[in-house]
């Protein structure tokens, strides 16, 4: 047997090319279908597993696929944006925690998303490096974007809007690294958290302005000096928020008006559920709640059509490629009658010439497995990635 | 020898179980934060054993002027309450990250009633530096059914976190709003007395507490450590021609030459302390008996 082996691989390794091309072959055809339902599966988790998660989800009345790519994947088509006393609402029915989120802007291609703290307790968020953000213009950075922007805490990063859509001027803001999230392996990897404060600073709702400091001797007051904020003379208003002037950020308007993207709501059991989703039947109102876990679901059994439809059509390349490597090894056994002839000679038995055409199609299915698994395990890496790609743009 | 090997582990395991035990219990408490003395008070009598209540401001620093920093801000984050007084007392709650679903508003349920101040000087006193008093009057437990509505507020607040400390808390908040209650009728009793005596305030502060006990005060806007300038004696004295005041409110005890100065024209000094920190001696129910004691004194006098 071992002798079969190793005639096999000396026959196998002067024929580099046709072995090498072969190995390829149905490496790949292998790993293509394997692939792809690794994908698949990623996806599916990742979604799911989202989705799970997130009990209900109150938006801008339209598309609940648009409000659920926006507000849990925060796709960059984004979602239009509703009005922040639907948090309140919904916190005044006593079903439900509201915790609104604001997911307009990207920074540097990673979505910036205004939150209120609760919602690291809620996604068990928990800093890997520095902290979580405390002060006005502070920003925390999940593992993939402080990956990809090279940044940790004590770093800074502009606040630029790059939505070509977004015509409304924004306030750039220079934002303050505290902390790197550790690794959730779910979209919040990607994202720049801010408190939703800030969000609204950078949306142009607050802003900080220089401060004249008035006469000293001015007597009109007995206790020293007075200042006084001139809203007059568009004074400089202040790009980075530092604690020497953080005093004279505020915020102009009725605070229930500030807009966010979407409330994710919790309610407190499955009855409180109910009568909250009842709220929101009416289909004059401008917000709506959907259940993102029946939206996902929909929208898997799309790509899950999508995948079998894939399967089918590979099934059919496969048969092609197994037949056609058999036509190459009937061609190649009538290209080796004179080799065979001569094993014959030799005194060999028929089988011999079997076991050998065995151990060759082994080896070349070994070659083929191992590449195939190679190929697997360097992809396994960026499947969720793919996956979020594929189901997100 | 094995027999006692054995058994000295087993007795290790247990020690270190329940070692582990007590600290689950500890991790347990719930930590609530303060954002002033009052709901404080009222927090450690309402939760007392099952909570560690903090007041971030520093004791010596009035925390409606306080700004907390970043550490500050952190510390608060890892709270489970974060009781609030609202009434605009939180200047800095717009600067800060913190979780909302954790904070207590406990001056909501009578937000329509809060007092709008217009035209406020600006001025600066002490370390905090300068401040107006534009905006809502903020010291609404001066009221002290007000202070009763505070403190029920947070003991929804407990229950709401803590179901199962519902009767507790309840019991607690009994015997809070009767000592509040108590003081209230004992204000409007020694008010009833004397119904529209002219009092002068040192410091506007006492907007709840005259609105409530019907008090006929007027507010100069002084320091009790600080010796005010000639012309706010000036104005001092034209306020009193039209309203005859024979005491000053003060939120401590003033500065003797400044007592002085005003006993001189007839004014006795008498410290209402509004107990926004934490006091050096006593609580908050102390204090506040006190303030009662010396109003009482005042209305007494002639
Ligand atoms: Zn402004």
């Amino acid at each position: 047997m071992r002798h079969d082996f190793y005639l096999a691989w000396r026959h196998l390794r002067h024929h580099r090319t046709r072995t090498l091309i072969l190995v390829l072959c149905l490496s790949l055809i292998a790993a293509l279908p394997l692939g792809l339902h690794r994908v698949l599966d990623a996806g599916e988790y990742w979604m799911t597993r989202r989705a799970e998660a997130t009990p209900l989800l109150v938006g801008a009345r339209g598309s609940s696929v648009d409000l659920t790519l926006g507000a849990l994947y925060f796709s960059e088509a984004g979602v239009p944006a509703i009005r922040m006393q639907e948090a309140d609402r919904i916190a005044a029915t006593g079903w439900a925690d509201p915790l609104p989120l604001y997911a307009r802007y990207r920074v540097q291609g990673q979505p910036l998303v205004g939150v209120t703290l609760d919602y690291f307790d809620f996604r068990g968020l928990v800093p890997a490096q520095g902290e979580l953000p405390a002060i006005l213009g502070d920003c925390v950075l999940g593992a993939d974007a402080a990956e990809r922007l090279g940044l940790g805490p004590g770093d800074t990063l502009a606040s630029t809007s790059e939505n070509a859509f977004d015509l409304a001027g924004t306030y750039p803001l220079k934002l303050h690294v505290t902390g790197v999230l550790a690794k959730a392996r779910s979209p919040d990897d990607h994202v720049v958290f801010v408190d939703l404060q800030t969000a609204w600073v950078i949306d142009g709702l607050g802003h900080g302005h220089a401060e004249t400091q008035m006469a000293a001797a001015q007597p009109d007051s007995p206790f020293g000096p007075a200042t006084v904020r001139r809203a007059d003379a568009g004074l400089l208003t202040y790009t980075e928020i530092t604690p020497e002037n953080l005093g004279s950020f505020h915020f102009h308007g009725d605070p229930a008006t500030y807009p966010i993207s979407a409330v994710i709501a919790l309610p407190h059991d499955v009855r409180s559920a109910t009568l909250l989703r009842g709220r929101y039947l009416d289909e004059k109102s401008e917000t709506e709640i959907v259940r993102p876990l029946d939206v996902t679901r929909g929208l898997l059994q799309n790509i899950f059509r999508v995948g079998a439809l894939f399967d089918g059509i590979l099934l059919l390349v496969g048969a092609i490629a197994f037949l056609l490597v058999a036509l190459v090894f009937a061609l190649s056994l009538r290209l080796r009658q004179r080799e065979i002839e001569t094993i014959y000679l030799l005194g060999c038995a028929r089988l011999a010439v079997l076991r050998l055409l065995f151990a060759e199609i082994l080896l070349i299915a070994l070659f083929a497995g191992a590449v195939c698994a190679a190929v697997l395990a360097a992809a396994a890496p960026y499947a969720s990635d793919l996956a979020r790609h594929f189901i997100l743009s | 020898m094995p027999t006692f090997r054995i058994l000295s582990f087993v007795l290790a395991l247990l020690a270190a179980a329940s070692a582990w035990g007590a600290s689950a219990v500890g991790e347990h408490k719930l930590r609530i934060v303060a954002s002033n003395y009052p709901l404080a008070y009222f927090a450690e009598r309402l939760a007392g054993p099952w909570a560690t209540v903090t007041l971030p401001a520093p004791a010596d620093v009035d925390p409606a002027y306080w700004r907390p920093d970043a550490k500050a801000v952190g510390a608060m984050q890892k709270a489970d309450l974060i009781l609030l007084n609202g009434a605009d007392y939180e200047k800095w709650l717009a600067h800060v990250a913190l979780p909302r679903l954790k904070l207590v508003d406990t001056s909501a349920g009578f937000r329509d009633r809060f007092i709008r101040i217009e035209s406020a000087v600006v001025h600066s006193h002490g370390p905090a530096g300068q401040h107006s008093h534009e905006g809502t009057a903020f010291t609404t437990w001066l009221d002290f059914d007000q202070a009763a509505q505070q403190a029920e507020a947070v003991a929804k607040a407990l229950i709401a976190k803590r179901p199962e400390l519902k009767t507790a808390v309840l019991d607690g908040l009994k015997t809070l709003h009767a000592d509040l209650a108590g003081l209230d009728s004992e204000v409007k009793r020694i008010t009833a007395a004397k119904p529209g005596l002219p009092l002068m305030a040192s410091h506007p502060v006492y907007q709840y507490l005259a609105r409530r006990y019907a008090l006929n005060l007027k507010s100069v806007h002084w320091e009790p450590g600080e010796m005010p300038p000639e012309k706010e004696w000036t104005g001092l004295d034209k306020t009193l021609a039209r309203h005859p005041a024979k005491t000053m409110l003060w939120e401590a005890r003033p500065a003797a030459a400044v007592a002085d100065d005003l006993s001189a024209r007839g004014i006795a000094s008498a410290v209402f302390d509004p107990c926004a920190n934490r006091p050096e001696s006593g609580d908050f129910l102390a204090v506040m008996r006190q303030n009662v004691e010396n109003l009482k004194t005042s209305f007494q006098r002639r």
